[in-house]
């Protein structure tokens, strides 16, 4: 899922403090996973604003905030609210923020939340990046660990000088991702498979900038 | 005689290494060079290390260049991508600059611009391979150069990684790759150094001891607990704390002086590399306790 973490309130402030009332957008799926834009949160952004003297004209928890077309349709019954409110605040990550960009095109819309990463949830909100989507997987290869996410410096081939005891030089708490590998696939007795692997450069042209995914549209086309 | 054809045929041979300055003034740079020409064969030039932003290696070997002392040229995947890695690698071919050691270079992490972005579009593995195809005449993309590079491919390992296996998987794919001379991480158990050198004579590529002088026991100490892959023996710890405060730098100097002359004459290595660290005005002396000049 995506990760966010909530703003610093004074820094949201700073942005929205010439506006006189809000509606509030949240997300039930990640966002309120990570507990930064679900109900709960929702009500906290509500009443930290009112006891700063704005009006909250509407709050909504959007299904999946991402989804422009659901979204739109969610937020029908919502016209009137979001009519009078100067301006929106979205509680979930800056794609969800954008959603809300592009369906009111009059009205400045916030973001209430930092979007992080992709990550796997681990424990109750603890959250770890494993995968940071390079477009090209190359996990069939690795053992099932990315070391182009957990190893700082993406390495291909094996650790670097930096490893020591089994940690990583950029932080102790880390893992080297490269022993992780190393030792499963000694494990899994696929050992010879690693030694004789030469990893090709990395596609970085697969990860350009903005990135789209039209497959269906382009199959019915055809 | 050059550094490559002297370790190709088989000669000892001794490196050490300067660190391009923070800020233009390069006199004491050029002192270093000045102090090391004629007892060493080549220099390395350092790259921004530690992540620690200074002049470039490129311009620190061309300027060793210029006081006649053959450098290596150290390049780390750190701060530039393909593009500037190998433009960057042509530029120094042009220059006179014939040996280029490649590593991935430390994280930013450890340096003096911690919000740098890290570059690492490819690897000390990788690098290797473009460096390799650079000398048969071909860019990645395998374009055409219009006049190729002959570099001396070079490459770092670590003997006392801890665990080892994955550090010497990664040295077999270095010399895949196309290193021919490498340069180890700072050893002081030459016993175990001989264990590393049976495994790596297994290939024909020559390893050159890295080795860093002891300045006290403290010292000693902390390389053990907080730089990774160097173990220093108890024994040396012992012998620097039992020389005394005052001894103990003298006392570092023979010891390195005593393994240069046991990797000699037991030709455990194909040469050593001294990294003075700051104390680049010591290696005549050490040299000379090692009676190799
Ligand atoms: S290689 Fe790593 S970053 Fe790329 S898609 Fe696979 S898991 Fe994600
Ligand atoms: S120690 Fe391991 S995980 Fe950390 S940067 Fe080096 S290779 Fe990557």
């Amino acid at each position: 899922m995506i990760i966010t973490k909530k703003k610093d309130f004074q820094e949201l402030y700073e942005n929205i403090k010439g506006y006189k009332s809000f509606f509030l957008l949240g997300c039930s799926e990640c966002a309120t996973l990570c507990g930064t834009g679900g109900e709960p949160e929702l009500k906290e952004m509500k009443e930290a604003l009112e006891s700063l003297g704005r009006e909250v004209t509407g709050t909504f928890v959007a299904k999946t905030g991402c989804q422009v077309l659901g979204t739109k349709v969610e937020l029908k019954p919502f016209k009137e609210a979001i009519d009078k409110a100067e301006c929106i605040i979205v509680l979930s990550c800056g794609a969800g923020t954008q959603t809300a960009v592009e369906l009111y095109e009059d009205k400045p819309v916030y973001p209430a939340n930092d979007s992080m990463f992709l990550g796997n949830m681990t424990r109750l909100q603890m959250f770890d990046e494993r995968c940071s989507l390079c477009g090209k997987c190359i996990l069939d290869k690795t053992g099932g660990i990315c070391p182009l996410t957990t190893c700082p410096k993406g390495l291909l081939h094996g650790p670097c000088g930096g490893m020591k005891d089994g940690h990583c030089e950029v932080s102790p708490e880390l893992q080297c991702a490269w022993v992780r590998i190393y030792e499963r696939m000694k494990r899994l007795n696929k050992l010879d498979e690693l030694r004789n692997l030469m990893m090709e450069p990395k596609e970085w042209s697969q990860s350009q900038k903005p990135r789209r995914q039209y497959e269906k549209k382009e199959k019915t086309k055809k | 005689m050059t550094f490559r054809e002297k370790l190709e045929s088989g000669k000892f041979v001794i490196t050490a290494e300067a660190g391009p300055p923070k800020g233009t003034d390069i006199s004491e740079m050029v002192h270093h060079i000045e102090l090391l020409r004629g007892k060493v064969d080549a220099i390395n030039i350092t790259d921004n290390q530690s992540a620690v932003m200074r002049m470039n290696s490129l311009s620190g070997c061309v300027i060793c260049l210029q006081y006649g002392v053959e450098p290596v040229l150290q390049m780390t995947c750190r701060d530039r991508n393909r593009i500037g890695l190998q433009s960057d690698l042509l530029g120094a071919y042009a220059l006179g600059i014939r040996n280029v050691l490649c590593m991935t270079g430390d994280h930013v992490s450890a340096g003096d611009h911690k919000d740098a972005k890290p570059v690492y579009d490819i690897e000390s593995v990788g690098l290797l391979r473009v460096v390799s195809g650079l000398n048969e005449g071909k860019d990645m993309m395998g374009n055409a150069l219009k006049g190729k590079t002959d570099f001396f491919i070079g490459a770092v390992v670590t003997p006392e990684a801890n665990p080892l296996e994955p550090q010497l998987m990664k040295f077999e794919k270095k010399i895949k790759a196309g290193a021919r001379f490498f340069q180890t991480q700072a050893v002081y158990d030459m016993e175990r150094l001989k264990e590393f050198m049976r495994f790596a004579r297994q290939y024909p590529v020559k390893i050159i001891a890295g080795l860093v002088v002891l300045k006290s026991a403290g010292m000693a100490n902390f390389l053990n607990t907080n730089v990774p892959g160097i173990r220093v023996p108890q024994e040396l710890i012992d012998e620097l704390k039992a020389a005394g405060k005052e001894k103990a730098l003298d006392t570092g100097l023979n010891i390195t002086a005593r393994h240069i002359r046991q990797i000699y004459e037991e030709k455990i290595c194909d040469g050593v590399h001294i990294m003075a660290i700051g104390m680049e005005d010591k290696v005549p002396v050490i040299l000379e306790r090692a009676g190799l000049i």
